[in-house]
């Protein structure tokens, strides 16, 4: 089943790509709404191995446990309005190529989410790469070119030097494979500081995808620079894989590596946190402000998983899920206002609740999802990670829990004032159906979220206990208690 | 591994044989027909008959591995392997080639017999057991390849490439030769079992001064840096079917005969020489990769871009005494080497046309929009180039920093990737230019079925090596050298 998630986006992309118009629209909808379908059968599916280099320990290997099928099953969710948003995107009215390359982008996602060899991990990462590159070179705006390239640079010295790593793990490990499974016991066997040396090029790639200040400008280019429809934003952000990297791999085959990182990273996601929410603050434009409120929300999701304790964890990774809907639905809605003004300015807009109620009831829940409220999809995740960081440090999560939750209370505010309040401009048209249709898969995610969260968090919880349990030999003091994880249930 | 010594037999020998007489008889036929192509023909069959009897071989060798002559023509798997890389080398360009002779006014009759020639001297090389047979195979290559980078007699740059080829090439071989003696004088022996038992108790001076000299001979061979300077110059002013040559099948038997050198004649023995040759891997990481990164035209690039992969050979070649990973690993990377290159270098011959400046990055300008097919088949040679996965690039690249890994030069593999992020941001020059940069639609490019064949064949062995690695590498398991026979 694993693979089939995998398989579907690849063949609608094919579909897509050989297809025109209408049809090619057809085949990715349907492709999506297949993929969704089949990640609902991942909970149940069984890992899967198949050899494919076995000489050096390399295998297809895929396992959906843990966090794996929630990021899939998040991810299938928000991809559906994302090509419902893109078909009538692109040069000439056809939209098949950007289609095609917004499926390959998922497959290679699913890829890196549901792997279970670490070889294969870095095909789907590099994978990814190649079809971000080619949306932002082929259908961004204006200054694209030097976006891509800071892109290019900042992705791809990440990935050589985990590269390095991964390569080096087998070897030096004396690991049978590169299967998770084998690679567990023989990789905490390494001594500290080969530990040390190892998590710092695993590093090297997820903090620049996570993604952790200072390496996150490219993150703000980006989205700045893509298309202004919100459908490659949306990728941009299912494509924050950092923290997971941090979470299913690096941190439990390298457990003293990732104690000896630990104060330095768990500074810089505090930092990040702060910071995007700080200049989520400042921003003049509704998809800088975006970019920066998803900084800070990678922030607190690096404060989770860095504090290396159960809830940090865990929570880590249902608010990457969550973040997945609500980013991706506000990037989504801010393509819809930049039909209706064409301008992501704040100056362009004011007064829209008059004309369009709709859209400002959605907005505002979607927002409100983003900003951590109660009940909606990012709030278990947001608590738990910042309490995990709080645990590991009082300082340092303090300083994430007060900053970037302030932060986010005034940036929400104003950004729904600034957009639906306030002295009307004139009239704009309210959501049409196909814009209803955008945004039913977000809103439905965000209350499954925000409603039911507990078989997720069970789930990811799993996962972080395999991370966190350390064995005779490398048994080391941890300052969080284990956590009872009731309130949730 | 250990074989005894058999005495005369043909089978061995029948690729080198199956090509010195497709070469000859392509020689009589020139003399009774103008048309250059009828000796390509033959030359095709040669490659193709050739295959046949290395494939056997490649099967036979994996149970039996056999010294014949005494110990100078040496049949195991890896020799076995890299004949059919040179053979597919030679194959793809030749077919590269075969339209191209005209134009570039290069239609004599000799052309392609001194490919199938060049191309035996290469199989000689790669089965040597003895330094003898090495030098010989040596020069039936060099000889042939110094004509054919001289080839085009109206373009003072053919010129040019092959004079300094031929300088550079016979001061190497006169090293080489010197080395050679001088390794006989301290061991008594030419064959490298001799030469190794002789080295089992240590070194002398002499004999460490001989071996130096042999590095340093192969070195230029397999451009290692700083013996590297011959190959952008020559690679450039070659004419491009030569380059395509000689950037596959030149490379595939020098890396042979290095790697069986390392492996049987100084096999671990000798610290001092793989402490060499780390220096060397090291110095042509470097010196390759920035070096490409300099470049404006995409011959010198790609030139420069093959010194930075004979880098990274030279880390599997580091893991030679790892009798279980160092030789499959070069034989598997040439083999994706080969396909990526020559394919690279293919489509750079349709793009350049007979425009000796077709090769700037001008001339990539918006070829995604008229010629897609063509720009998509170099975005994957390049992108393999790169090791982008799941490209054939990609796996080569995990090879080989692995087996350095495996073998203790961890900082030699760490380098190696660190360098490849360097060589990302100059294959992607050239995709950026073919793909997002609106070109003037007057440069033309050049069509020809038989380039479209080569390309599609590379393109198939760099997709298909990067999807299914194991067809290949399980062929090579397990393919251990010929070491010491029967001594």
């Amino acid at each position: 089943m694993s693979f089939v998630t995998i398989l579907i986006p690849l063949l609608g992309a094919l579909l897509a790509r050989l297809t025109r118009g209408r049809l090619a629209a057809a085949a990715a909808f349907a492709s999506t709404v297949a993929t969704f379908v089949a990640a609902l059968f991942l909970p149940g599916a069984e890992a899967a191995r198949f050899a494919w280099l076995p000489a050096l320990g390399i295998e297809l290997g895929f396992d959906p446990a843990g966090a794996s099928w929630v990021l899939v099953t998040s991810a299938a969710l928000a991809m559906i309005p994302a090509v419902l948003a893109a078909v009538r995107h692109g040069r000439g009215g056809d939209a098949s190529g950007f289609l095609a390359l917004l499926l390959i982008m998922q497959a290679s996602l699913n890829g890196v989410f549901l792997a279970s060899d670490l070889v294969l991990v870095y095909v789907f990462w590099e994978a990814t790469l190649i079809p971000s590159l080619l949306m932002l070179g082929l259908y961004g705006r204006e200054r694209r070119r030097g976006a891509v390239t800071k892109y290019l640079v900042y992705a791809v010295s990440g990935s050589f030097l985990m590269l390095a790593s991964i390569l080096a793990l087998r070897p030096l490990s004396g690991a049978a494979s590169y299967a998770f499974v084998d690679l567990l016991p023989a990789a905490r066997s390494l001594d500290a500081v080969v530990q040390t040396w190892l998590f710092a090029g695993f590093a090297a790639a997820f903090a620049v995808k996570l993604p952790l200040f200072p390496l996150h400008s490219w993150l703000i280019d980006f989205h700045r620079e893509n298309h202004p429809s919100g459908a490659a934003d949306v990728a941009g952000t299912l494509y924050k894989v950092g923290g997971f990297g941090f979470f299913a791999w690096a941190i439990p085959l390298l457990p003293l590596g990732a104690q000896a990182f630990q104060p330095y990273l768990l500074a810089l996601a505090a930092v990040s946190a702060v910071w995007g929410g700080l200049a989520a603050t400042q921003q003049g434009d509704l998809k800088s402000m975006l970019a920066y409120m998803s900084l800070s929300h990678m922030g607190i999701i690096g404060v989770g998983v860095f504090s290396l304790t159960e809830a940090g964890m865990t929570g880590a990774m249902t608010l990457l899920a969550a973040q997945m809907l609500s980013t991706s639905g506000l990037f989504l809605l801010s393509g819809m206002l930049y039909a209706r003004r064409h301008d992501f300015a704040f100056e362009a807009y004011g007064g829209l609740a008059k004309s369009a109620p709709a859209l400002a009831g959605v907005t505002l829940l979607v927002l409100f999802a983003a900003i951590g409220v109660p009940g909606l999809s990012n709030f278990p995740g947001e608590f738990l990670a910042l309490m995990g960081g709080f645990a590991a440090s009082p300082g340092l999560g303090g300083l994430a829990v007060i900053g970037s939750v302030i932060a986010a209370g005034v940036y929400g505010v104003n950004t729904y004032q600034r957009l639906y309040q306030g002295k009307p401009h004139d009239r704009v048209p309210d959501l049409g159906p196909r814009e209803v249709m955008i945004l039913a898969p977000i809103v439905a995610g965000i209350l499954w979220f925000g409603l039911a969260p507990a078989p997720q968090i069970t789930s990811i919880d799993a996962a972080t206990q395999v991370a966190l349990t350390t064995d005779a030999a490398s048994e080391s003091p941890r300052s969080a208690p284990p956590l009872a994880l009731g309130g949730e249930r | 591994m250990m074989v005894a010594p058999d005495s005369v037999a043909l089978q061995p020998l029948a690729p080198a044989l199956t090509l010195l007489i497709a070469g000859s008889l392509a020689l009589l036929v020139s003399v009774f027909s103008r048309n250059v192509r009828s000796g390509g023909v033959l030359a095709l069959l040669g490659l193709v008959v050739a295959g046949t009897f290395a494939s056997l071989n490649l099967v036979g060798a994996a149970e039996t591995p056999t010294a014949t002559f005494g110990l100078q023509w040496l049949t195991d798997a890896p020799a076995a392997a890299l004949t059919l890389v040179v053979l597919v080398g030679a194959l793809l360009a030749i077919l590269a080639g075969w339209d191209a002779l005209v134009p570039l006014d290069m239609d004599r009759p000799e052309y392609y017999p001194l490919l199938s020639f060049a191309s035996a001297g290469a199989i000689v090389m790669i089965h040597a057991g003895d330094f003898v047979v090495l030098i010989l195979g040596l020069e039936i290559l060099s000889l042939a390849v110094y004509a054919l980078s001289a080839w085009r007699t109206s373009d003072r740059g053919s010129e040019e490439a092959g004079m300094k080829y031929f300088l550079l090439g016979a001061f190497a071989s006169a090293i080489l030769i010197y080395g050679v003696a001088l390794l006989y004088g301290a061991t008594g022996g030419f064959a490298y079992a001799e030469i190794a038992a002789a080295l089992a108790d240590g070194a002398g001076p002499l004999a460490l001064l001989g071996s130096t000299l042999i590095l340093a001979g192969l070195a230029f061979k397999v451009s290692f840096a700083p013996f590297h300077q011959w190959a952008p110059d020559v690679y450039t002013g070659a004419p491009l079917p030569v380059t395509t040559f000689m950037s596959v099948v030149v490379k595939a038997a020098a890396f042979g005969a290095l790697l069986r050198v390392f492996a049987s004649a100084w096999p671990g023995m000798l610290p001092e020489l793989d402490l060499m040759l780390a220096v060397l891997v090291a110095a042509t990481l470097i010196v390759g990769n920035f070096g490409a990164l300099l470049q404006s035209g995409a011959k010198r690039m790609l030139a420069y871009s093959a010194v930075a992969h004979a880098g990274y050979l030279g880390l599997a070649v580091l893991a030679a005494g790892q009798e279980l990973i160092g030789p499959p690993t070069v034989a598997w990377y040439l083999a994706a080497y080969t396909f990526m290159t020559a394919g690279a270098f293919t489509v750079l011959a349709q793009i350049m046309g007979d425009d000796p400046r077709g090769d700037r990055i001008a001339a990539f300008e918006g070829l995604g929009r008229r010629r897609p097919a063509l720009a998509l088949a170099m975005t994957l040679f390049l992108f393999s180039l790169a090791g982008i996965p799941p490209l054939a690039g990609f796996f080569g690249k995990a090879l080989a920093v692995q087996a350095a890994f495996e073998a203790g030069w961890s900082s030699v593999a760490v380098l190696a990737l660190v360098m490849a992020i360097v060589a990302v941001v100059y294959y992607t020059r050239f995709v950026w230019a073919m793909w997002f940069v609106r070109g003037s639609a007057a440069t033309p490019t050049a069509r020809s079925a038989a380039a479209g064949w080569a390309t599609a064949l590379a393109v198939a062995g760099t997709v298909g090596l990067g999807l299914f690695p194991d067809l290949w590498y399980r062929l090579l398991e397990g393919a251990r050298l010929v070491v010491s026979a029967g001594l």
